[in-house]
């Protein structure tokens, strides 16, 4: 009899332990506005516009890209946008979060309830649909700066061999994973895109006018010697201050402007 | 022109359904149509722009196909690095000339002067023109660009003329600073 009746205190007492660990568990609601820019090519006389989308932030991730899946899982599935990492080294998910262009796979959420969040693509794009923009222009500029070694003298065997040294001025520029926020972030490169190369581009020069293993270097440069394709830069910074991956195309850009001038 | 602009409205439904792949792939074949189409209409009117094709306002800006890397203006160091040096280097140069005008007095000095009022008129018209070239390029302003290149030519060979006038023949630029400075 008592054995039976302590079991039964006890199993009452785990239950009441139990719900009380759920309540505690349960998270406040905690609402958040996000506006998000939406145009839809199959109805182009609509013009674009700010979509408002309320989620629970403490049902969601801590990244705008949790939020933007969240989004497109949960609440309107034809919001489009690119993403493919989720940690920031495809730079697929490039887009302008709250006024600067960054990667929306590593740009927190910010959790102030009362402010909404408004996302836009990149700027100064032609756009797709909705977040993603049209990067044809953008690839033909990386293309034509022949971003691939060049050197007719091939080493007796194995491979091309470089210094310590030599090898630490490519640091700092083959990290960049062209996701184009620093070039949709120059006011240079959004009145004159069609001549002017970018940072992006520009930075990805230098990569290869720097490497000491490839020998077209003098040709590379060569290219830039006019007015719009490199020139067009006039050290606004605005790409080392927004590259999601901290690295500064500004530099390089001074760097080739360096190695030109004194040529 | 016409097949660009097939092209183009043909896409988002091409993108839309899974069979209007192979759609979009014969498409892209024709491309090499549209290239001709391109360089037929570049060859009609004269290239206006730095590199070869020409600018159409509001129009796609790719030119070619979607493959071919964007085309490079021939390389002249004249609007290149030799511009950009002697941009800076003058630049710089009117830090320490702008000191020593403060030191020095013009009149006693009147080539110094004279030096001066050259670098400032040059240094601004440098800027004016950079202002032309990224706001109101000729590629994209055939008409207007033109007519501010030449108004900015004119201003600065007047302004120069003037400097020269007002050096020569009476108090000169560093002595008038200075009594609008006092005044």
């Amino acid at each position: 009899m008592q054995v039976l009746a302590k079991t039964a205190r006890a199993s009452a007492l785990r239950s009441c332990m139990r719900s009380f660990a759920s309540a505690a568990l349960e998270k406040p609601v905690l609402n958040k506005e996000f506006k998000i820019y939406r145009w839809n090519p199959d109805e182009p006389a609509k013009k674009p516009t700010l979509q408002s989308y309320t989620i629970d932030l403490n049902q969601t991730g801590p990244m705008v890209l949790d939020a933007l899946i969240k989004i497109k899982n949960e609440v309107d599935p034809t919001l489009t946008f690119r993403r493919s990492c989720r940690e920031g080294i495809c730079g697929s998910c490039a887009m302008n979060i709250d006024g600067q262009n960054t990667l929306a796979c590593l740009c927190r959420i910010d959790r102030n309830p009362a402010k909404n969040s408004k996302i836009y693509p990149l700027p100064h794009m032609y756009i797709v649909k909705d977040l993603v923009p049209d990067l044809t222009l953008f690839y033909k500029q990386y293309k034509s700066i022949k971003p691939y070694l060049q050197n007719d003298n091939l080493p007796e065997q194995g491979e091309y061999l470089q210094t310590q040294e030599d090898r630490k001025k490519l640091d700092g520029l083959y990290e960049c994973i062209l996701c184009a926020c620093c070039s949709t972030s120059c006011p240079s490169y959004w009145w004159n895109q069609d001549e002017y190369l970018g940072p992006a581009t520009l930075m990805q020069a230098y990569r290869w006018i720097a490497d000491s293993r490839d020998s077209y270097g003098a040709q590379r440069k060569e290219q830039l010697q006019n007015e719009m394709s490199m020139y067009r830069c006039h050290t606004i910074f605005n790409c080392a201050r927004t590259c999601p991956k901290g690295l500064n195309p500004a530099e390089a850009i001074a760097k080739i402007k360096l190695e030109l001038a004194a040529d | 022109m016409a097949s660009s602009t097939l092209l183009r409205s043909t896409l988002p439904r091409t993108f839309a359904s899974a069979t209007g792949r192979n759609v979009l792939r014969s498409a892209l074949q024709g491309t090499d149509e549209l290239n001709l189409a391109y360089s037929s209409l570049i060859s009609r009117s004269k290239a206006r722009a730095s590199s070869t094709a020409q600018y159409v306002p509001g129009g796609p800006i790719i030119k070619g196909t979607v493959n071919d890397p964007v085309e490079f203006p021939p390389p002249s160091r004249t609007h290149g690095s030799y511009h950009w040096a002697f941009e800076r280097l003058l630049a710089a140069s009117l830090v320490p000339m702008t000191a020593a005008a403060f030191v020095t007095s013009g009149s006693s000095y009147p080539v110094f002067d004279g030096l001066l009022g050259l670098s400032l008129v040059m240094h601004s018209h440098i800027g004016f023109d950079s202002m032309i070239v990224d706001y109101v390029h000729k590629r994209k302003f055939p008409i207007l660009g033109p007519i501010l290149s030449w108004t900015l030519r004119t201003a600065t060979v007047g302004v120069l003329v003037g400097v020269y006038q007002f050096n020569t023949n009476d108090i000169g630029l560093t002595e008038l600073i200075a009594k609008v400075w006092t005044a």
